[in-house]
């Protein structure tokens, strides 16, 4: 069917240690909540399975010894992103109301599109050599908070001082977005007052 | 203790009857709670409703295990305890919104949502402060916080750096009982506006949760504020050798729990003490008042420690 396609050797051994079995028994964990968020009907209940997924996923950077970046995920994901997600939920919707029903075609197109991705994913990972046998962990405190920060903010050549700028000149712009969009126009001030 | 320092606020006597001075109230109340049905009212989202009790726990057992209550009494000494402690603290809004959302009743769900923007704003300025106190003592690590404190009293945080010490530490104050929900910030369940608050429709053990995460946050915020301004389980020394030799003679422990229990009292005091802002006067008193104050403080701080650091 695909004549160029090489189905390499299987490339995954699973030397079963405790951390081998923990990481996977996550990754169940992650892609079980991962699918009910999907798949709930109540949009809620799917907030919810969405959080156990984060908190999975950032178990995982744990167990990679990515600590800092698995306390992000928590910080930003969980207890900003998906705090105000549940808020917009909780303020607007109708969470009385039934479901809505995705339509044969949509879902036709998302199974194509998921299994174009699967496909891809293998294609293209699964014959990099250094993938299957690269150095597992990172040196001794390579991903702690001293080093991360240190080359964040550093200007040689392993610093990523420009683009940490940019993102900060970024969030400020969303931020006056944000003030520009409550802030109150004239008119409605006038208004108040005549109210009062 | 908090019933029996709000009687002793308002010339009562509190609990008497059992034990001394009703030392045992407690006792005896949990087991009441523990005793009484659970049950979830009619209408309510069944999972959500017992799921959210459990989420409010997670964080301040989390803060627990970071704290270090001696020179090696402490259960996980992480290298990044302060960001671990942010991070966490996101649990108990979680918490408290779904909690409110799933009994399915309005004062509930007001509640939940004046508490849930309540805490998110203060964790803000929360944020920003322990972030002072990371800048000037140069680790995220609890343990490394509380021996860059060593030396005599005036080597805690609160005074070692003049006026922004203590600047910070009230701020600090503010801001976690905010954080806490705690009066006079406890638009949340205000009693006479919103009957209970978000936990309105719960009895039983799940109730008993959400009170025992209340009270586990304000030993745990007392507890953080003693390691980052007070000095942790170092004894105040004053300079003076032949005094400080008696108080480096009782351990760590004890010294610890002085201070938490100290901070615990403040708390209490401040409760039965101030009235309780409005809602949008909090919320302004937040943005508007805190948050700039704040950042002062930590520019101020930048710069204390680049010139005289």
């Amino acid at each position: 069917m695909f004549p160029n396609l090489t189905i390499p050797d299987f490339p995954l051994s699973f030397p079963m240690g405790g951390i081998d079995i923990a990481f996977y028994a996550v990754a169940i964990v992650m892609l079980v909540t991962a699918v009910f968020t999907v798949a709930v009907k109540n949009i809620l209940q799917s907030a919810v399975a969405l959080i156990f997924s984060f908190v999975a996923t950032a178990i995982l950077y744990l167990l990679l010894h990515a600590e800092f970046i698995a306390l992000a995920q928590v910080m930003v994901y969980v207890g900003g992103v998906v705090i105000f997600v549940v808020f917009t939920i909780l303020l607007t919707s109708h969470l009385g109301e039934d479901a809505f029903s995705t339509k044969i075609p949509r879902l036709f197109a998302a199974f194509a599109l998921s299994i174009a991705f699967v496909f891809v994913m293998i294609k293209c990972i699964l014959p990099v050599e250094s993938l299957s046998s690269g150095v597992v962990s990172a040196p001794e405190g390579y991903s702690g908070l001293e080093q991360f920060s240190l080359r964040l903010l550093g200007y040689g050549p392993d610093g990523f001082i420009i683009p940490f700028e940019v993102v900060s000149v970024l969030l400020l712009m969303t931020l006056i977005c944000a003030i520009t969009i409550a802030r109150k126009t004239k008119d409605e001030v006038e208004k108040e007052k005549a109210v009062k | 203790m908090e019933r029996k320092v709000c009687a002793h606020i308002q010339c009562r006597l509190g609990p008497m009857r059992l034990g001394w001075h009703g030392t045992i109230q407690t006792v005896a109340d949990v087991i009441k709670m523990l005793f009484k049905e659970v049950y979830a009212p009619s209408g309510a989202d069944k999972l959500m409703f017992y799921l959210a009790p459990l989420i409010v726990l997670i964080a301040p057992f989390i803060v627990c295990a970071l704290i270090p209550f001696g020179r090696n009494l402490v259960v996980a000494d992480v290298s990044m305890g302060i960001p671990l402690i942010i991070a966490v603290n996101g649990f108990g809004v979680l918490g408290i919104l779904l909690g409110g959302w799933s009994s399915n009743n309005k004062y509930s769900l007001l509640g939940a949502l004046r508490s849930g923007a309540q805490m998110i704003s203060y964790e803000i300025s929360f944020t920003m402060i322990l972030l002072f106190v990371v800048m000037i003592s140069g680790s995220t690590n609890l343990m490394s916080i509380t021996l860059g404190q060593e030396g005599t009293i005036l080597d805690w945080w609160i005074f070692k750096i003049p006026v922004l010490g203590i600047v910070a530490f009230i701020l600090f104050f503010i801001s976690s009982t905010a954080e806490m929900n705690r009066a006079p910030f406890d638009i949340a369940e205000a009693e006479q506006e919103l009957t209970g608050g978000y936990h309105t429709e719960y009895n039983g053990t799940p109730f008993a949760m959400f009170y025992l995460a209340e009270y586990i946050a304000l030993v745990t915020n007392s507890a953080l504020a003693t390691t980052c301004f007070l000095g942790g389980f170092l004894p105040p020394c004053i300079g003076v050798a032949f005094v400080d030799n008696y108080l480096n003679m009782v351990p760590g422990v004890v010294w610890f729990f002085a201070k938490v229990y100290f901070m615990i009292w403040c708390y209490m005091m401040v409760r039965w003490t101030f009235v309780r802002p409005r809602v949008d006067q909090l919320m302004d008193f937040e943005w508007k008042f805190l948050l700039p104050v704040n950042l002062v403080l930590l520019a101020t701080g930048a710069a204390y420690i680049v010139i005289w650091g």
